[in-house]
């Protein structure tokens, strides 16, 4: 059995009820998630999806339990260590997307691009033109519609080198065919790093092919 | 590798111009005042020129009683109980009375400098001399008396002498010179061998040991007075408006150039203390503008910020990149402010060309004081920024 480099230890937000902390298989229970693996967290709206996400990504701190990472609370990191945590270990797609709405897309990329360089800009064109996105990218984001901005935090969070890729309702704005295209490119990407994939929504993804899924 | 054009884009700065460009011109204004003043304070203590009478931080000044139409004719020499009241002043730290010979004193050179004449010696305790050789000491039995002359006295002495066919000399020179020292008075008399050991600056007249004097006045002028004509008193301010009162209302004369230059140097400190004062007034001002503009810029730019940071920016990181943005506007400010007051010297120079002790270029510490600021300006700046990050 390989040795989890994240694990939670009985992970509770302060906020939420007693019943759904109880009827959790994330929620109150301590379990890690290995480097490679797929894991699957589906729950329906108000169960906490977004919170565990910001929980992972040390965005939040009002939480009972720990997150451990590489043996260490992530609650203990400093500003700094957290930093390179974001920049080395952790990438996101975030359910609202967070993009800098009057710079352009590939300037969007490029700035995530250009902190821990894992690819070259030549890279970023063709995964734009995989996922279709390709004529969008000298136009703000602001101007793109959801489907195309959803696709451009996609190609965002695969510029860095990265253990954890953490996907909240990442296909939300595509329809099947590019949320398809765009999971490939995700999984095919994370194979090339060895990295865990946690995507967590409101209902099963079955091309994920997830190792294991967890009810929140 | 980000760099600060990476983040550019994303801090909004634009709208505020104004406030940027009004903090440059402050800021390079407020320093060109204050290394003007700290120029000014070197080119003050260098005008007056008090720096060897002054060096120990007090004013030593001679005390005589002025002579009037009235107490002409009488003793006008102090007393004990006068010398009391000038001790006991708190704007006087120290008095002391400067003796006289009362006996005949005659000195000669020999045949070296062939020259004879009559003098009057005077003693002072030691601590009110400038310059106190080892040397300077005389015990009951030893025949050689060490001699303090005025330095004006051998300025005076190489003027006369071309003249009279005497032979110049310089400091060094003086010591080597064998002098003999006649004392003579109705209870008996002396010769001695005496040569000078020092010059000083402080104190106008022909000095012996103060042992010597007092001993030589009893034993050949059969008396040990205790009156002085003249008092030194140590001051810390010379132009200190009580002491001048006291001193006019008691009818004691003083060397009115040294009090006229001493107040003249104080008015002239003081206006350039003020300038000093009001530069770095400008400064902070000019550093609030600063403040508020950074404040400004992100505050604008807040939102880009905590997605930079979410997106793995560290805030370490980002201030670091942003402060070093100002290092360059920082250091043009301080160049063209030191080279403004190396100009504004140059100028200042020529204006005094006559008075030698003026430099055309700046003392080292405006040098320094500018390097300070600098360095100052980007830590003051790069805190700045780094709280304002951390408060996001």
């Amino acid at each position: 059995m390989k040795t989890p480099t994240v694990l939670l230890e009985q992970l509770a937000p302060e906020y939420l009820e007693k019943e759904k902390l109880d009827r959790s298989e994330v929620w109150n229970k301590t379990f890690g998630i290995e480097k490679g693996e797929h894991l699957q967290i589906v729950a329906p709206s108000g169960s906490g999806k977004t919170s565990l996400v910001h929980i992972l990504y040390g965005l939040r701190t009002d939480f009972r339990g720990n997150v451990v990472c590489n043996g260490k609370p992530l609650k203990s990191f400093n500003t700094n260590e957290l930093s390179d945590w974001r920049k080395d270990n952790i990438s996101i797609v975030f359910q609202d997307l967070r993009l800098f709405p009057e710079h352009s897309a590939a300037k969007n990329i490029e700035v995530k691009r250009l902190l821990s360089p894992f690819h070259a800009t030549s890279k970023v064109t063709e995964m734009a033109k995989r996922l279709g996105i390709a004529e969008k990218l000298l136009q703000s984001a602001q101007t793109c519609s959801y489907g195309e901005q959803q696709r451009i935090a996609i190609i965002r969070a695969l510029q860095q080198p990265f253990d954890f890729l953490l996907l909240d309702e990442p296909f939300s704005h595509l329809d099947d065919k590019n949320a398809e295209k765009a999971l490939d490119l995700i999984l095919e990407e994370s194979t090339l790093r060895n990295a865990a994939v946690i995507l967590v929504d409101l209902q099963n993804v079955p091309s994920f092919k997830s190792h294991r899924t967890l009810q929140l | 590798m980000p760099n600060y054009s990476t983040i550019s884009p994303f801090l909004i700065s634009n709208k505020s111009k104004l406030s940027r460009t009004l903090g440059y011109i402050g800021l390079c204004l407020g320093v060109v005042l204050l290394l003007c003043s700290v120029q000014m304070y070197f080119n003050v203590n260098n005008f007056i020129g008090e720096k060897d009478i002054k060096k120990s931080g007090y004013d030593f000044v001679s005390v005589t009683k002025l002579i009037t139409d009235q107490n002409m004719g009488k003793d006008n020499r102090f007393n004990m109980d006068e010398l009391k009241v000038l001790q006991s002043q708190p704007f006087i730290s120290d008095a002391a009375p400067l003796l006289s010979n009362e006996f005949r004193a005659q000195i000669s050179a020999g045949n070296i400098i062939p020259f004879s004449t009559d003098l009057f010696l005077e003693a002072i305790q030691d601590d009110f001399i400038d310059t106190v050789p080892p040397s300077f000491q005389w015990q009951p039995g030893q025949t050689h008396v060490p001699v303090i002359l005025s330095a004006d006295y051998l300025e005076m002495y190489n003027i006369f002498a071309p003249s009279q066919e005497l032979p110049q000399l310089s400091e060094s020179s003086i010591g080597q010179v064998n002098l003999q020292l006649a004392c003579s008075g109705m209870e008996g008399a002396g010769n001695y061998t005496a040569n000078i050991v020092g010059l000083s600056n402080r104190i106008n007249t022909i000095l012996v040991p103060k042992t010597f004097l007092e001993w030589a006045n009893y034993n050949y002028g059969g008396q040990s007075s205790t009156k002085a004509a003249r008092i030194y008193i140590k001051t810390d301010d010379v132009s200190n408006p009580q002491l001048v009162k006291f001193l006019q209302d008691n009818g004691y004369h003083v060397n009115k150039e040294r009090t006229r230059s001493a107040r003249i140097k104080m008015i002239l400190q003081s206006f350039v203390s003020g300038l000093g004062i009001f530069s770095i007034i400008v400064i902070l001002l000019s550093m609030m503008l600063f403040a508020f503009y950074l404040q400004l810029m992100i505050a604008r730019s807040k939102d880009n910020l905590k997605l930079l940071q979410t997106l793995g920016y560290s805030p370490g990181w980002l201030s670091k990149m942003m402060g070093r943005r100002w290092i360059p506007v920082y250091v043009v400010i301080i160049v063209i402010a030191l080279s403004l007051t190396i100009i504004l010297q140059y100028f200042f120079s020529i204006l005094f060309s006559y008075k030698e002790s003026i430099s055309a270029w700046i003392a080292w510490p405006v040098a320094v004081v500018a390097v300070a600021l600098l360095f100052m300006c980007i830590w003051v700046n790069g805190k700045l920024i780094s709280r304002e990050l951390k408060s996001l």
